[in-house]
């Protein structure tokens, strides 16, 4: 009798639930709808067609390139060039911070520099590097992942150095070697900032690909999304930016994944694993 | 009080003529802490260090530890001077200090880890200690879920599971209730009972000190030296939660009390 009343009040919880998740993605659609709404009729009416396009137009327009197979060879190659400027920065970001927080003397010699370099706009490098590298995918890759090398970077490296001295000393007492230290206490406590700054060069990646492609391409998205304006075709420029945005929702889910995953520990993040359980 | 040179092995700790100075400000003469400080830890005892905030109680600590040489003098360890980081002591530092990315059992387990004992054996010997503080039930919680006692407990849990000898106890309860401290001294009496180690505990708390030492020492102030050492020989187990009611506490605690209050400035009611 009260097994099935806990059933029964089990399985109102979870309706409920459901109904709730559900009322919660429909508050979140909302303000996206309004805005698709908005423009669809103020296209024509308030403002030229020929400057804004419109969202059917672009719904047909995104069809059409997927159907017909035209966006393939541009979304590969910048999607390549994504994934691998990103791969490349982020981890150069973590090696290197975390080698200068873990030494500081070498970080009070090298730092200026850096601070130097990162002070440099990386866009007005972007002719430099296709002269450096060519106009295929690799000035892309070193443009974007110098951009995201340097968010990550300094996440990393104020991550280390935030460290309590007290929890090191602690762990030395305990019987850490350094190996043990890095392991246990230093990667564990930057794994807050390392995220963060992995968070921070997603959009700074997609930037640093596109401006590369917009300065001197053979292929890519960012060359799409130019032809299509140099040639008036509102619906392709918007169609272009409308994969972009999926391709930085994408990793940007991704990057929550992993953070779910890597700071299970952390109270805030604890409320969303309760809730995914 | 004759400190010898070589403390032998009669002695868990050993204070030899420590002195001890920070770097002042810039242009400023260093700042002396300790002046010539001499003292021991017999073992299977336990001495509190008592003496009034600043005085750099929490220094001598440091040293035993090894993370800190002293300026002048030289500390002993089971008659072995400390010269590096000090990995067979026991440490329970003011805060917890739990890791807060490990549950309460993997930071039990911590020290075991750092030395290589096998998981399976980890895990047994970090229930034993768990058990010890009456923490089970709460293994897999994560730091920010306990309060602040029972992250006092997993403190002293990760201390006693890798058994140290002796054990260093830098005012572990000063951040309790009173309650909850009350609680936590009595409970580390019992345990340390059990376990038979030599343990240095600093406090500011006379009653505190009075009711879990064997011997109190009493420090100046800045620069410190040893104004006294009582020894405190009320039978054990002491009733931690009604000290006054046990014979000859009042006289142990007045005994420290009129030393210690020449330091303190107060100012005598009229």
């Amino acid at each position: 009798m009260s097994e099935q009343l806990t059933a029964h009040a089990a399985g109102t919880r979870s309706l409920r639930r459901t109904l709730m998740s559900f009322g919660r993605a429909l508050l979140l659609a909302a303000p996206g709808a309004v805005m698709l709404c908005g423009w669809q009729f103020a296209s024509g009416r308030l403002v030229r067609e020929a400057y804004i396009s419109k969202p059917t137009d672009i719904a047909r327009r995104l069809y059409e390139l997927f159907a017909t197979g035209e966006i393939w060879p541009s979304l590969k190659v910048t999607g390549q060039e994504l994934v691998l400027s990103y791969v490349i920065g982020v981890a150069s970001g973590l090696l290197i911070g975390y080698a200068l927080g873990r030494s500081p003397r070498v970080a009070r010699i090298v730092e200026p520099y850096v601070m130097a370099f990162y002070g440099i706009p990386k866009i007005a490098l972007a002719p430099l590097f296709i002269i450096w590298f060519g106009i295929g995918i690799w000035s892309k890759v070193v443009l974007a992942g110098t951009m995201v090398f340097f968010l990550v970077f300094y996440n990393v490296y104020a991550g280390v150095r935030a460290i309590d001295r007290e929890v090191v000393n602690l762990a030395l007492v305990l019987g850490a070697n350094e190996r043990q230290l890095s392991r246990h206490i230093y990667l564990p406590a930057a794994a807050p900032f390392l995220l963060m700054g992995m968070r921070m060069a997603i959009p700074y990646a997609v930037i640093g690909v596109i401006v590369g492609e917009f300065t001197s391409s053979t292929a890519g998205l960012g060359l799409f999304i130019n032809y299509a304006s140099s040639t008036y075709d509102p619906a392709s420029v918007f169609a272009g930016i409308f994969i972009l945005l999926a391709f930085v929702m994408i990793m940007n889910a991704l990057a929550s994944r992993l953070e779910r995953r890597l700071l299970r520990w952390r109270p805030s993040a604890q409320g969303v694993v309760q809730e995914a359980t | 009080m004759n400190v010898v040179d070589d403390p032998g092995a009669q002695n868990a700790l050993s204070f030899n003529a420590i002195r001890q100075s920070f770097p002042g400000l810039a242009g400023e003469a260093p700042l002396p802490v300790l002046s010539d400080i001499s003292f021991h830890v017999p073992r299977g005892r336990f001495v509190s260090v008592i003496g009034p905030s600043g005085c750099g109680k929490s220094t001598l600590i440091q040293m035993a530890a090894g993370l800190l040489r002293p300026t002048g003098g030289r500390v002993f360890h089971n008659g072995v001077n400390i010269t590096g980081v000090n990995r067979t002591i026991g440490f329970v530092p003011q805060q917890a200090q739990l890791l807060p990315w490990k549950t309460m059992i993997e930071n039990v387990e911590f020290p075991l880890l750092l030395r290589g004992v096998k998981p399976a054996e980890r895990r047994a010997r970090a229930q034993e200690a768990i058990d010890k503080v009456d923490l089970s039930g709460f293994e897999s919680h994560y730091s920010h879920q306990l309060s602040g006692g029972m992250q006092k407990r997993v403190s002293i849990a990760r201390m006693l599971v890798y058994k140290p000898d002796t054990i260093l106890m830098d005012e572990p309860f000063g951040a309790l209730d009173a309650q909850t401290r009350m609680v936590m001294q009595h409970d580390l009496q019992v345990m340390l009972a059990s376990e038979g180690a030599s343990v240095l505990f600093v406090t500011h708390d006379i009653t505190e000190a009075v009711m879990l030492s064997d011997s109190v020492i009493i420090m100046s102030r800045r620069p410190a030296r040893v104004l006294a050492e009582v020894s405190i020989d009320l039978p054990r187990p002491r009733d931690m939660f009604e000290p006054h009611t046990i014979p000859g506490f009042a006289e142990a605690y007045d005994r420290v009390w009129s030393i210690f209050r020449s330091e303190l400035n107060v100012k005598r009611a009229a």
